[in-house]
């Protein structure tokens, strides 16, 4: 027994590893992300600690002695004795002489003074704009502008400025520069009227793109089941085209068939109707199309389940209700959908899910157009961690999004489990006559 | 035992000679955004690698500097995604070609190293380029980056259809200066785009043809109606509702009138140029490279005959005409090797230079960054780029190098696009933006 249950172990080991790989590993990041403020400023391995305009801005609104913002803003470079003792021993003698003959005790207030000053040097020219600045940096006094990557040798800078314990606290906190923990995107998303709309949207997504797949494939499966089968499999060849073609290539074909330039207008023209973009024209043609678009694609995955299904349906009892007299209609009535029972369910529990979270031919489409109207929730998502003209991504609020979406996807599973009973659908097969 | 010292030896005296003869160094450039015509932002840093090597030969260092430019990357979106992963993974490209609003966060991010670090600021090249065009590569008062070109985005008008409303060619002339002084505003642009499509010049949904994305573009015509991006004051940014709002209601009565199309947002862009160069669309607003396109790939062969063009019109007494120019910068990323952000900055100083910069101008039809370009011959006999200097960049302004930035330029698009899609009203439109903007910027918002 115990040598069985290990065997088992061996063989699901496969599942297992793709299951922790592409299933587990990116919910438990998606989690992590999403209680971060993280975005493209924040960087994602974490950040350093930096004084700059913006953060003394920042700084500013707290209870803070104007004392200690004096200190950070108004130090700058000064000619000491410090200084020139360390550009002797990491330069010339000569060098730091001749900057002390012409500066000792001077105050800068930016390093472009300090270096314009220093390009005055005769006898010891500094020939690289880099050695220069390298010298300058040794008589700053000031932090503003500076990057430190740890927090103790930044706060030793701080101590050294004699800023007191309290205001350190608040300049440590604000000048930070990587993500911290939040839980501000959920706050976000609850109170932002755009959640609810996406929210919507993806409803009217799934509901009408699961209606059109099943019926849509059981329509397939029953008609090609009374055809020869020769013919029957070319119908099926050619309604499976649009799940294997690439989505890229799909998308454009139906760019082609439905947009302003394309096959519907220009058919249309000749009967005198102006060209129009059928697919962009109004949001009710926009869901149309995307509802189209997604529900051949899923259709056809309908379209095989069920056909092998009705295969599986003891032709006797096909037969015995045409000796009784039953017409087609009655057939499928009585006969085959009440056998799909099933698959039907299993396909409706399937799609629901892999529906909710898919959003790959919308983009392609309409990329959540016209005016935001077929903006789904996982598109949602994908827009604001990967899409930006200007540059700052929102990693943190996007995974919030998509972690929105792994609750809802875990939440309706489990009910589908219960609901459909899964356990007595994966016992005992159910179509065997 | 004696062999084996001399192997050593050898082998040592080898490997510091090898070192000695030559250094290598490989500098890569990804460019965002760039077109065929574009391929001088590459093409620079090379001939600047030339330069570089030379000189340092002369100063005694040996180095051999191959550089290697990427410019497919789909569209911005895939350009940024690539450069920060590509930063955060350590592997990003030594030189990046990007919108000057990257600056922001790339910069508190530490993808990017100031300029400033490496070089003089006070001497040629850099102390000849436009001091407006530096600012806008600047950010917190650092200077990260150095203008890669300028450009500025006007309005364009298909002269013959304004002939055919009654306009005569000493009024089209005239236009420039009558937009800029505000008395041709864009309620004239609606009454006169109705004109053309009611006297059947051009089909319905073509008499005012905008841009098909998000872009800065828009941004403008928010300041036409005297909005601000950024209150200067505060360093906050700013959402002035009523203009905001007039903004909006300008594109809902284009598109009530019959001279914008409702689903024009999304258009293929091939096909817009196409329309726009060839006289399909009577006006329309586009940037100075379109010059490039129109006259090369589009073949219209006679620009000046056939478009005039001017600076955005103002929407109302508290707008102005306006152009927005976005120049890109080149920056140089944190490789965490001092040497090669050293070379990398030397070389975009080098690339800055007036000649070299004149070659990417003219063969792209952008303007020039610097005062000196007017003395390159290539760039100062070339008509488009003397005139659109003239006219545009005298009144071009920026958008403002803030974090929040995209977060407001995103929401902004998202409230045009559904007035101008019909599915909410102005108003309504700039209700759930100032909504949509107080939650996500706090205090980084200043509603006007």
């Amino acid at each position: 027994m115990n040598r069985i249950n290990w065997f088992g172990f061996i063989f699901i080991s496969p599942v297992l590893i793709m299951v922790l790989l592409f299933f587990l590993t990116p919910v438990v990041m998606t989690a992590f992300f999403s209680f971060t403020n993280m975005s493209t400023s924040t960087g994602i391995k974490g950040g350093e600690y930096l004084i700059n305009q913006e953060t003394i801005k920042e700084i500013k609104k707290y209870n803070i002695q104007n004392d200690t913002i004096e200190k950070l803003e108004n130090a700058g470079y000064s000619i000491n004795e410090e200084g020139l003792k360390i550009i002797s021993e990491k330069y010339k003698e000569s060098l730091s002489n001749e900057i002390k003959s012409l500066y000792f005790g001077e105050k800068f207030s930016n390093r472009k003074d300090l270096e314009r000053a220093l390009k005055k040097l005769k006898k010891n020219k500094i020939k690289k704009t880099r050695d220069r600045k390298e010298i300058a940096e040794i008589f700053k006094e000031s932090i503003i502008n500076e990057r430190f990557d740890s927090k103790s040798i930044f706060e030793e800078n701080l101590i050294k400025l004699e800023i007191d314990q309290n205001d350190r606290d608040v300049i440590i906190k604000e000048s930070y520069t990587g993500w911290s923990w939040t839980n501000n995107n959920f706050k976000l998303i609850y109170s932002l009227p755009s959640s609810y709309k996406f929210a919507f949207y993806t409803l009217i997504y799934v509901s009408f793109t699961l209606t059109f797949n099943v019926v849509f494939g059981l329509f397939l499966a029953i008609s090609t089941f009374y055809l020869p089968s020769k013919t029957a499999s070319t119908f099926r060849t050619i309604w499976f085209l649009p799940r294997i073609l690439p989505p890229v290539l799909y998308v454009l074909m139906w760019k082609w068939f439905t947009w302003d330039t394309g096959f519907i207008s220009q058919m249309s023209t000749y009967f005198g109707a102006s060209p129009k973009n059928w697919m962009m024209d109004s949001p009710v043609h926009a869901w149309t199309v995307i509802v189209l678009i997604n529900g051949f694609v899923g259709a056809s995955f309908g379209m095989i389940l069920f056909s092998s299904a009705i295969k599986a349906i003891p032709s006797s009892m096909l037969y015995a209700s045409e000796v009784d007299g039953a017409n087609r209609w009655q057939q499928i009535w009585n006969i085959i959908i009440p056998q799909l029972r099933w698959p039907i369910m299993f396909t409706t529990a399937y799609q629901t899910l892999s529906l909710l979270t898919s959003f790959e031919y919308i983009l392609l489409a309409t990329n959540g157009g016209p005016g935001r109207s077929t903006e789904v929730w996982a598109l949602a998502a994908y827009h604001t961690a990967l899409q930006n003209y200007a540059g700052n991504l929102q990693y943190g609020l996007g995974a919030t999004y998509a972690l929105v979406l792994v609750i809802i996807g875990i939440i309706a599973s489990l009910f589908y489990l219960k609901f459909f009973n899964f356990k007595d659908l994966v016992t005992k097969p159910r179509i065997e006559g | 035992m004696n062999i084996k010292k001399i192997v050593i030896a050898f082998l040592i005296t080898l490997l510091s000679f090898s070192y000695a003869i030559a250094k290598d160094v490989k500098i890569t450039v990804w460019a965002g955004g760039t077109n065929e015509a574009d391929y001088y932002r590459m093409e620079a840093i090379k001939m600047a690698a030339d330069i570089l090597t030379r000189e340092m030969a002369i100063q005694g260092e040996e180095i051999n500097i191959t550089v290697e430019g990427k410019r497919d990357f789909g569209g911005w979106g895939e350009f940024k995604q690539a450069v920060t992963l590509a930063a955060e993974d350590g592997s990003a490209p030594n030189i990046v070609v990007t919108s000057h609003l990257d600056i922001a966060p790339w910069s508190q991010a530490g993808y990017i190293v100031p300029v400033e670090d490496y070089l003089d600021m006070d001497a040629w090249p850099l102390n000849d380029i436009y001091d407006n065009l530096m600012e806008i590569a600047a950010y917190n008062g650092i200077q990260y980056g150095l203008p890669q070109d300028a450009e500025s985005r006007p309005f364009f008008f298909w002269k013959e259809y304004l002939k055919g409303i009654g306009y005569s060619d000493s009024d089209i002339d005239a236009l420039p200066s009558k937009v800029a002084s505000g008395d041709y505003t864009l309620a004239n642009v609606l009454e006169d785009a109705k004109k053309a499509v009611s006297m059947g010049l051009v089909e319905e949904g073509y008499g005012f043809y905008p841009r098909v994305s998000n872009g800065p573009d828009y941004a403008q015509f928010y300041q036409s109606f005297g909005g601000e991006l950024m209150d200067s004051a505060s360093g906050k940014l700013l959402l002035d509702k009523a203009s905001m709002q007039e903004f909006y209601q300008f594109f809902a009565d284009a598109v009530a009138a019959g001279v914008t199309k409702k689903n024009h947002i999304g258009t293929d862009w091939g096909q817009w140029y196409n329309e726009v160069a060839n006289g399909k669309a009577a006006f329309w607003h586009g940037g100075t490279w379109h010059y490039a396109r129109y006259t090369g790939k589009e073949g219209n062969d006679d620009f000046f005959g056939t478009i005039q063009f001017t600076l955005i019109p103002a929407g109302n007494d508290r707008g102005r005409a306006n152009t927005i120019t976005h120049p890109l910068v080149y920056l140089v990323t944190n490789q965490n090797d001092e040497d090669l952000q050293d070379i990398a900055s030397q070389l975009v100083k080098i690339a800055s230079e007036p000649r070299i910069n004149s070659l990417h101008a003219i063969e792209s039809a952008h303007l020039g960054i610097s005062k000196q370009q007017s003395n390159v011959g290539l760039y100062a006999n070339d008509q488009w780029a003397a005139e659109a200097t003239e006219v545009l960049l005298g009144s071009a302004n920026a958008q403002p190098n803030h974090l929040q930035y995209g977060v407001f330029s995103e929401a902004m698009w998202a409230g045009l696009e559904s007035v101008w899609t019909g599915s909410k009203s102005a108003a309504d439109a700039v209700n759930d933006l100032e909504s949509e903007l107080s939650s996500k910027l706090g205090d980084d918002l200043l509603v006007r």
